[in-house]
């Protein structure tokens, strides 16, 4: 008797959902998956975003942050926008950032498609590969004091060669320190590359292609989201990038307390060229990223 | 006579096989079948995959290097410039003083408390809102996927301020709550790239497997655990690791959050060596007063091995996991 009550119960139940289709429940409790991070989003990205805003139009002193005592209007992006010094930074920080981007993808692939074979070492060559992800912070600013990043062999290329002279740009001296940046780039192909099943490659061995085409008509056009998302992720990372010269703008302004408004200012707009840059780039790739 | 001729011919012989031409070379090659050719492709192919990778091992270990060999030497070996990567002498010192410089073991637990707590929930709740936005089309996902890009492109300097103000208000500066909460809900250090990596995982997944769960009865929240999650091992891998090491190595976050002295983690106590080792050398020795800064530089070294091995154990454990749960990957198409 209770059991039968138990089902008309459950009956009931589901019908009051069965209003919707399958399809649309379904994507209906997918979003549902999405609350809690868009709770994180409003606590702790939007808040401080808004406050940063405002703060950027007003002069704030340390001692008391977010009074919006005295609003400056855009005064603080007029001032950024005439100093000839940030605008100087900002664009040759951007020319190298998008110079930086194909060679560490490229070289990534690279290393991706050697380490990806079965040989033996090759756990020991991908940690080696993971060591600058290590070496990261604090580490790296001491070995760059020291002077390790012109130990490389690059550089020693570079200084020797006879085409010295029209290589010896920042970009090919520092072109050791580039390829540091890449181990993550390194390890997100090497796992794209496993998902290629492994049956498209038997496929094409048997029609005849050499290890040159399957690679550039199996393998490329497979792991393409993960191309951009590398090329997305390496650009980032040289825009946020500590070492570069807005980032270090940035410290010194905060760290002077009374420029404060000065720097949101200045974070805001490199910010939003950052995300047309980065725009711009989706628009044109949209075709490969599925 | 007919013995000459005999030896003649088979010294020519000889001098046929033993001389080395390439034509020669690749008419031999074409001449073989297709199983040794493909024995010989694969030897040739190994010479140069192993030749390459060396190279490029090179570039990316000399920090390591540097790092190792500066950590064992004597001050003295440090500004000779005629002592280059190997000591003369093994200092053995330069850890033990590296290690009360550092107040090891309280700021490893404060370290390590950090980044494991922010390492697990990330790896979670990444990967719930990178499953809903993978697989799922409901209104406002679009709005959702843009807001994770715009989380990713906001440089930390833009809002470090602010959100510093929020927490003091908080009352939760120098506590783990700055760096952690965030990543119970899938934001935190570089929150948004792991979202966007579960995310292209999840999309790979064929939709069959969805409905196939679906008909057997299992709920929206057993599906996700039961059938999705360990299908993308991999992507777990990657973001376990990293979420570790980054948080592990992060230099500006987490010390702004957490400054005072107790509960300072690895990263930022580094800097501590410095002055904390020309204290120590005028307090110990009368006369040593000539010290100056390079001269602390071994026993800095030594700190950075020491903050670095606990991250270097965790990536070579942890790739066992990580291979293995790639190679898992192939499997489902």
């Amino acid at each position: 008797m209770a059991k039968t009550v138990k089902q008309k119960k459950k009956l009931a139940h589901s019908q009051k959902i069965a209003f919707m289709s399958f399809e649309r429940r379904r994507n209906f409790e997918g979003g549902l998956f999405a609350i809690p991070w868009l709770f994180g989003f409003i606590c702790f990205v939007c808040i401080p975003l808004v406050l940063s805003v405002s703060v950027s139009f007003y002069e704030p002193v340390l001692t008391d942050l977010y009074s919006f005592n005295k609003p400056v209007g855009f005064d603080n992006y007029v001032d950024v926008i005439q100093d000839p010094e940030y605008g100087e930074v900002v664009f040759s920080s951007f020319g190298t950032s998008l110079a930086k981007v194909p060679i560490i993808v490229a070289f990534a692939l690279f290393v991706a498609v050697l380490l990806k074979q079965e040989f033996p070492g090759r756990t020991v060559f991908r940690v080696i590969f993971f060591i600058p992800v290590i070496l990261a912070g604090v580490i790296m600013t001491y070995l760059m004091a020291d002077g390790v990043g012109t130990l490389s062999v690059f550089s020693n290329i570079v200084a020797t060669s006879e085409y010295g002279s029209f290589l010896s740009g920042s970009l090919m001296s520092s072109i050791g320190t580039t390829m540091w940046a890449s181990s993550v780039e390194i390890l997100i192909f090497l796992a794209a590359l496993q998902s290629v099943p492994a049956i498209l490659y038997e496929v094409v061995e048997l029609d005849g292609a050499s290890a040159w085409e399957s690679f550039w008509h199996v393998t490329l056009p497979y792991i393409s989201p993960f191309v951009i998302l590398n090329c997305i992720y390496a650009l980032v990372d040289s825009f946020v990038d500590s070492q570069n010269p807005v980032m270090k703008i940035l410290n010194e302004l905060t760290q002077e307390g009374t420029k404060y408004g000065m720097a949101s200012a200045l974070s805001w707009i490199y910010m939003l060229m950052t995300l047309a840059v980065i725009l711009i780039f989706v628009l044109l790739t949209r075709r490969w990223l599925r | 006579m007919s013995e000459v001729t005999a030896t003649v011919e088979n010294t020519s012989e000889v001098e046929k096989k033993t001389s080395f031409s390439i034509p020669g070379l690749i008419k031999k090659y074409e001449n073989l079948g297709y199983k040794a050719k493909k024995k010989i492709n694969f030897v040739i192919s190994r010479i140069f995959l192993y030749f390459v990778l060396i190279e490029m091992a090179y570039l990316f270990i000399l920090p390591f290097i540097y790092i190792f060999s500066t950590a064992f030497m004597t001050s003295n070996d440090y500004l000779d410039p005629t002592v280059q990567w190997i000591p003369t002498t093994i200092e053995w010192s330069n850890f033990s003083k590296a290690f009360v410089a550092l107040n090891y073991i309280n700021s490893f637990i404060q370290s390590a408390g950090t980044s494991i707590l922010s390492a697990v929930f990330q790896t979670l709740s990444c990967a719930i809102i990178g499953y809903s936005l993978g697989r799922f089309k409901y209104k406002g996902r679009n709005l959702i996927f843009f807001f994770v890009v715009l989380v990713l492109l906001i440089p930390p300097q833009t809002t470090i301020l602010s959100s510093y103000g929020m927490w003091s208000q908080l009352g939760m500066i120098n506590t783990w709550a700055p760096i952690v909460l965030p990543c119970i809900f899938g934001l935190g250090y570089r929150g948004a790239l792991f979202v966007l990596i579960y995310m292209y995982f999840f999309q790979r997944i064929p939709d069959v497997l969805d409905d196939a769960a679906r008909i057997d009865g299992a709920g929206p929240i057993r599906l996700f655990i039961q059938i999705m999650l360990p299908l993308v091992k991999s992507a777990i891998a990657i973001v376990c690791i990293f979420s570790f090491v980054w948080h592990w190595n992060d230099n500006y976050e987490t010390p702004t959050y957490m400054f005072r002295e107790d509960i300072m983690t690895l990263q930022p106590k580094l800097e501590k060596i410095r002055t904390f080792y020309s204290e120590y050398v005028t307090a110990g020795d009368a006369g040593a007063t000539v010290f100056d800064k390079a001269m602390s530089e071994p026993m800095l070294f030594a700190g950075c091995l020491m903050v670095m091995i606990p991250v270097l154990l965790v990536y070579i454990l942890g790739q066992k996991q990580l291979t293995q749960g790639i190679e898992r990957m192939g499997i489902i198409e």
